[in-house]
């Protein structure tokens, strides 16, 4: 009886730490849902409540409005996907480079690509600005498209680069006794079995880029071109006056997407593709 | 190549040509300055409240429309982003051609000859009608790199039925005294009330600015040469927040470790019968009150005087602007009286020139506290710390911690006085 008792008890637990660390990480999502259905009144009240009492929709039509949401959202969409195919398309045969091929070249290859993410943006902000008004991709989407495909390179590369490690050699041989050549080895083989790899590169690319302000805040001027997070900067003004109804509503829509690509793909991220692949 | 390969290079195909139409649209548009046609200026605007976008925008359409050949861009920018943004476009040379900020910012970017000197092309009316102090406040060597539009002070604002319950009277004269303000806290704090909330939990703005009030001046010298001093008039304002919180207790502690807006809440719901904030609060009152919430805008609080430090927003254009006239034109064209005023209003600022405080005080008739708060705009003037180039440094790394710990009573006085001038030595190199 208690040798039954002691794993339900357990499981219990677990599900409970489970449910702590889903409302520890979903509740800013829910207070933003919240706030963004509060009138200005409501967000001043003493005693904050996370069911609106008089739920409003003004709040979405002045976000959308006011920071023309849409068409941010539209250029917004362009630069993440443009950026998601670009990091997968050179992280692929590089990762695969890097894992397959072991010369000298790869710890100097990974070890330059970690040096790369330690400095700070602000650092490289000028002179990146200086290269690309070189070639008139400041104020362009494709300017920020490049600039955001660089920075999530070497994050694509390492990770993809432990999932090229997972699969063994050996599947790769069977190919090859079978009368398999390289690039059919490649395509017919790898490629399947990296899928959950290449789906999870491929959803923190676009997520980076989707939520990237920084660049899109230096880089472009003209409204037309704005990104997401660089409209919705609006609602927050000087001395800490935040227009928090608005922007609660922008960042809800603005996240939107990205969680309908996330469960868009997300049943793609199965792991144990290579249960059973190799005998013993 | 199946039909899944297919549409996926089709979609990346049509993202890569949708960018690059992207670019060719810039290219259209952009101004070398040396063609034929029109001048194109951009306007990087920081208006906030939607009423002073739309009174901005206005004043743009108007400009473009009695002047064909100098058109003006209006560009929606943000108070939040704005440094970083100009620390970048004015090293590579991109910055708007009229820039929108404050004058604590931007005098770092004029020191370093970013700026252009606007005085030879302001109009008299315009110069006439700022006063000197807000003039110094955007002089920078002698240039001056921006034109002052709007200010903000530091105001009570009262709970008048909480103070009427408490017997204090209603102060009505041009300035009121620290220690009648000090007095009606006391007087008004119950059980139930703190006599006043006080957002600091960012609170050296406030002790520079406000500390002139008690002659409070910090710093002496300019640039990089300059000497702090932290004697009885620079520490009598933190003394008096320190009284006010732990012997007569009428200041609620808890506020202090809020920022201004953080402590609203607490003064609409009663819990408060006064709180100091920047004037720019009257908007968030008019619009979040309660319908039965009594309040009122004190007049501005005075010791030795009732001076506050002018950190005007400021329009300034770049040296390397290849249109610095036609920009300063339109800087002119925006300083007009019946302009300024709509942009203030909105905002609920005070503006720079007299003739636009009059024009908003006839348009809103001072209610809503637009007599205190306009009148308040006379005791504006010049600090010494806003022509220190350490200043910046000082505030975060030392002045804020060290007041923050002070106003928690973690610290004594004189170790606030010891912490603030060892470490201006510390971020100065001296």
């Amino acid at each position: 009886m208690s040798v039954r008792a002691h794993p339900t008890r357990t499981r219990s637990l677990q599900y409970v730490a489970l449910a702590g660390y889903l409302i520890f990480l979903g509740f800013p999502l829910l207070w933003m849902l919240s706030t963004a259905f509060k009138s200005s009144q409501e967000l001043a009240d003493i005693t904050p409540r996370l069911i609106p009492s008089d739920p409003i929709l003004d709040n979405f039509g002045d976000a959308i409005d006011r920071a023309d949401l849409v068409h941010a959202g539209a250029n917004s969409l362009q630069v993440a996907l443009a950026t998601t195919v670009l990091v997968i398309a050179m992280t692929l045969p590089a990762a695969y480079g890097l894992v397959r091929y072991k010369t000298w070249l790869r710890p100097v290859t990974l070890s330059w690509i970690l040096i790369g993410q330690v400095f700070p943006v602000i650092l490289v902000a000028i002179p990146l600005f200086l290269i690309l008004d070189q070639f008139s991709l400041t104020d362009s989407l494709v300017g920020l498209t490049i600039v955001h495909a660089v920075y999530a390179l070497p994050f694509g590369l390492w990770m993809l680069q432990g999932y090229i490690t997972a699969i063994p050699r050996d599947v790769e041989e069977a190919g090859a006794v079978d009368g398999a050549g390289r690039l059919r080895i490649l395509v017919s083989i790898i490629l399947p079995l990296l899928r959950p790899g290449v789906v999870a590169t491929a959803l923190f690319t676009f997520i980076a880029s989707w939520n990237e302000f920084f660049f899109a805040l230096v880089l472009i001027q003209d409204p037309d071109k704005y990104t997401l997070p660089r409209t919705l900067v609006r609602f927050v003004g000087a001395s800490d006056q935040v227009q928090l109804g608005p922007l609660a509503a922008g960042a809800l829509l603005a996240t939107l997407p990205s969680l309908v690509f996330f469960l868009l793909i997300q049943r793609r991220l199965t792991a144990g593709l290579l249960s059973g692949a190799v005998k013993g | 190549m199946n039909v899944k390969h297919l549409a996926g290079v089709a979609l990346f195909a049509c993202l890569v040509a949708s960018c690059a139409t992207s670019t060719n649209e810039s290219d259209d548009t952009s101004d070398s300055g040396d063609s034929e046609g029109p001048v194109t200026l951009r306007f990087n605007s920081l208006a906030f409240q939607e009423p002073t976008i739309e009174a901005s925008k206005a004043i743009v359409d108007a400009w473009n429309a009695e002047h064909p050949d100098i058109q003006v861009e209006y560009v929606q920018g943000s108070w939040d982003s704005v440094h970083d943004q100009l620390v970048t476009q004015l090293q590579t040379g991109k910055a708007p051609d009229i820039i929108h900020d404050e004058s604590a910012d931007i005098s770092g970017f004029a020191r370093q000859g970013y700026l252009a000197d606007l005085s030879p092309y302001l109009s008299d009316e315009v110069k006439d009608a700022v006063p000197e102090g807000v003039w110094d406040a955007v002089t920078v060597d002698d240039k001056v790199i921006a034109a002052p539009t709007l200010l903000q002070s530091y105001m009570v604002f009262a709970n008048t039925d909480l103070l009427q319950q408490a017997g204090v009277d209603i102060p009505a004269g041009e300035t009121w005294a620290w220690d009648d303000f000090q007095a009606a806290a006391a007087k008004a704090t119950t059980d139930d009330t703190y006599g006043v909330a006080w957002g600091l939990a960012e609170p050296t703005a406030t002790v520079t600015s406000l500390g002139m009030n008690f002659g409070a001046t910090f710093f002496d010298g300019e640039g990089d040469d300059a000497d702090i001093t932290v004697g009885d008039p620079e520490l009598a304002l933190p003394a008096r927040i320190h009284e006010m919180t732990y012997d007569d207790q009428s200041i609620d502690p808890t506020s202090l470790t809020l920022s201004g807006s953080d402590a609203l809440p607490g003064f609409l719901h009663g819990k408060y019968a006064m709180t100091v904030q920047g004037s720019y609060v009257a908007q968030q009152l008019v619009q979040d009150a309660p319908e039965d919430f009594h309040w009122a805008v004190l007049p501005p609080l005075s010791a030795e005087s009732a001076a506050q430090a002018a950190n005007p927003q400021t329009l300034s254009v770049p040296a390397e602007s290849p249109h610095v006239e036609e920009a300063a034109e339109f800087i002119d064209y925006f300083m007009a009286a019946q302009n300024l005023a709509k942009v203030a209003e909105g905002d609920w600022l005070i503006p720079a020139s007299s003739e636009a405080s009059d024009a908003v005080a006839a348009d809103t008739g001072g209610d809503n506290g637009w007599n205190e708060i306009l009148n308040s705009g006379e005791y504006l003037t010049k600090a010494p710390f806003q022509s220190v180039t350490n200043y910046p440094q000082w505030d975060d790394q030392i002045a804020t911690p060290a007041l923050q710990k002070y106003f928690a009573d973690e610290i004594s006085l004189d170790e606030l006085q010891a912490e603030l001038t060892d470490g201006w030595a510390d971020v100065s190199g001296g």
